[in-house]
């Protein structure tokens, strides 16, 4: 697999690299303009980041979505992950398969939609809205993500660990939690960033869940951004594009301990 | 196991310090109490820098909230939950909040910088003698365009202008009703009050001639589209034109001669005030003529203040575009409060003309 790419091949991905990074490096080099606009740069500046941390508002918002977002993440990977061991260990070919099918339906089905029937739920049930709707809402769409990211683990894994383990007179409890838990164990943590990432720019469905005063970064952005463009937009991008920088290199960093661990 | 254990108790105490601090943070912006006074005004409608001089006199912290639309802040009102000291709404939603009983009554002799407004802005038939509000700013409903990009012969002194096939697919429209029907009832010389379904009947007819002129009917994403010059010609407040002329000096403004719409932003003190004495304050300080005269500065929206006129570039103020002199506010009409049923009707017809374009 390891070859040297060749010169058209260097070219062709360094310009798909630029195509995909230069509009947030634009949007990011602007934050630190003191002219107020994106047309021209005038000097240097922090006084927007300066603007974002002296707003109590935004801060608040900027808290709330990275606990709905960690929250959320954390409860769709207990339920996903116990999801995907239990259509892995179902015995049913034919259901096994519907029971997937239904997952993925929920992955690439449009998030307007999503969001207008959690909409339409949560006042038909009475839930105001608020933190509460915003985070089950969260973690509704980000269980399937989880349980595809925990399945192929679980594909991967040779049934006849969990045998010998019964054999060696573990209950299903030790089972599970001493062979198929640490087994699958990169996979439950792949699960989990992806649906923190998925949770911290959502947009769509949270636009129709939020309420009441609460309110996420994404959607806060987007109201900012109706009014005409302001820096602290800009600012408050490069922030979350430092922070999404951040996780990917935790995530990196965790994979590589565990997979170094494995092998010793 | 051991490692998932401890990330989930990680993040559930990263969650737990997140809220604290976020109720903290939250708690620091709470309103109530009597050195707080929490004002509730629009966007971009306020120099920051006097929030921070009236902290210094009067030793009061002001919590300064916005919102973007007059029903938005209706709403958080008459839920209440919230506890504003000031609010600045338009003269309709002024009626209805008198009307539900929402106001406190103005103390004028707390005020003794009323004086310093121009006579014309007090008593209006919304709020007759000024017992439940007090002019913050005033303006009009008129085109903004850019001379450079439409025929010389189109100067927008007449309504019909916008009907002519030169500006083909480069007109916007502000998408509230009562401006579009009112451009509308206007150009035919009507009133844009007007209570007669047969000539709104007529105003929709002709606004469907406008389709094919018409490119957009849009909010306030106008502003940065014309200061980008990326939209030509523009149905737009007074105030928001000054904004985007400010960014763009290519730009004009024009109010047809046909009329218009007049319209004002008062002071209210809602009734779930907690510190009106601090509220009182806070409107005599926003009356005095050199705090009127440095929020004019920053807002760029006409300001009924008489005495701060004086101190204000003769320029700003002589300009006949953004303080039309009062022979020319003969032909502006201020929205008058029509009662749900026939806001509905005129919705209704606004639909209908949206519908109408392609």
């Amino acid at each position: 697999m390891r070859s040297n790419l060749t010169t058209t091949a260097k070219v062709y991905l360094a310009i798909v690299f630029v195509i995909l990074y230069a509009p947030i490096f634009y949007l990011i080099f602007y934050s630190f303009n003191s002219g107020g606009t994106m047309s021209s740069f005038e000097s240097f500046t922090l006084e927007h980041y300066k603007a974002v941390f002296n707003d109590n508002r935004l801060l608040v918002i900027l808290i709330n979505t990275t606990i709905v977002a960690l929250l959320s993440a954390l409860i769709a990977t207990m339920i996903g992950t116990l999801g995907a061991i239990g259509i892995v260990s179902m015995s049913n070919k034919k259901m096994r398969r519907t029971l997937l099918s239904l997952n993925n339906i929920l992955i690439v089905s449009p998030d307007v939609v999503i969001g207008a029937s959690f909409l339409i739920l949560f006042t038909m049930v009475g839930i105001q809205l608020g933190f509460t709707s915003v985070l089950i809402s969260h973690i509704a769409f980000s269980i399937p993500i989880v349980v595809l990211m925990v399945l192929p683990k679980l594909f991967e894994m040779n049934t006849n660990l969990i045998d010998a383990a019964l054999d060696l007179g573990a209950n299903r409890r030790d089972v599970l939690t001493r062979v198929i838990l640490p087994y699958i164990k990169p996979g439950i943590f792949a699960g989990f960033f992806m649906a923190l990432t998925y949770s911290l720019d959502d947009f769509a469905v949270t636009f129709f869940v939020t309420g009441n005063g609460f309110s996420t970064l994404s959607v806060e952005i987007y109201s900012m951004a109706r009014a005409g463009i302001s820096l602290t937009v800009n600012a408050i991008s490069g922030l979350v594009f430092v922070v999404t920088v951040g996780i990917v290199v935790m995530y990196y960093l965790i994979t590589k301990r565990t997979r170094k661990s494995g092998e010793v | 196991m051991k490692s998932l254990i401890h990330a989930t108790l990680a993040i559930v105490v990263t969650c737990g310090v997140l809220w604290f601090a976020a109720s903290k943070l939250e708690a620091s912006g709470a309103a109530g109490g009597e050195g707080v006074l929490t004002v509730y005004n629009w966007g971009e409608y306020i120099d920051p820098a006097l929030i921070d001089q009236f902290e210094e006199e009067t030793g009061i912290t002001v919590i300064y909230e916005t919102f973007d639309s007059n029903e938005a802040m209706l709403t958080k009102i008459k839920q209440g939950g919230s506890a504003y000291d000031i609010a600045v709404p338009s003269e309709y939603a002024i009626e209805t909040m008198i009307e539900e009983d929402l106001l406190i009554e103005i103390d004028h002799s707390k005020i003794p910088n009323l004086k310093n407004i121009d006579p014309y802005f007090l008593d209006l038939p919304f709020d007759p003698k000024n017992r439940y509000s007090i002019p913050y700013f005033w303006g009009t409903v008129g085109i903004v365009y850019n001379p450079n990009d439409i025929p010389e012969h189109i100067t927008f002194d007449s309504w019909d202008d916008l009907w002519d096939p030169a500006l083909k697919n480069k007109v916007f429209l502000v998408d509230g009703a009562r401006e579009v029907i009112g451009m509308g009832l206007n150009s035919l010389g009507y009133s844009l009050n007007s209570r007669d379904d047969n000539e709104l009947r007529e105003a929709v007819e002709k606004l469907k001639g406008l389709n094919g002129n018409v490119k957009a009917i849009i909010g306030d994403e106008i502003t940065p589209l014309m200061i980008n010059n990326e939209a030509t010609v523009s149905l737009t407040f007074s105030g928001q034109a000054a904004d985007m002329m400010w960014e763009n000096e290519e730009l004009d403004f024009a109010v047809p001669s046909e009329g218009s719409n007049l319209w004002f932003d008062n002071m209210v003190i809602p009734k779930t005030a907690q510190n009106v004495e601090g509220a009182h304050l806070f409107i005599n300080f926003m009356l005095d003529a050199e705090v009127a005269a440095q929020n004019t500065d920053y807002v760029g929206y006409s300001i009924p203040n008489k005495a701060a006129w004086e101190l204000l570039d003769e320029e700003v103020i002589n300009d006949e575009r953004f303080y039309p002199p009062e022979e020319m506010r003969g032909n502006l009409e201020v929205y008058e409060n029509l009662g749900l049923e026939l806001l509905g009707t005129y919705n209704e017809y606004f639909l209908e003309f949206k519908m109408s374009l392609n």
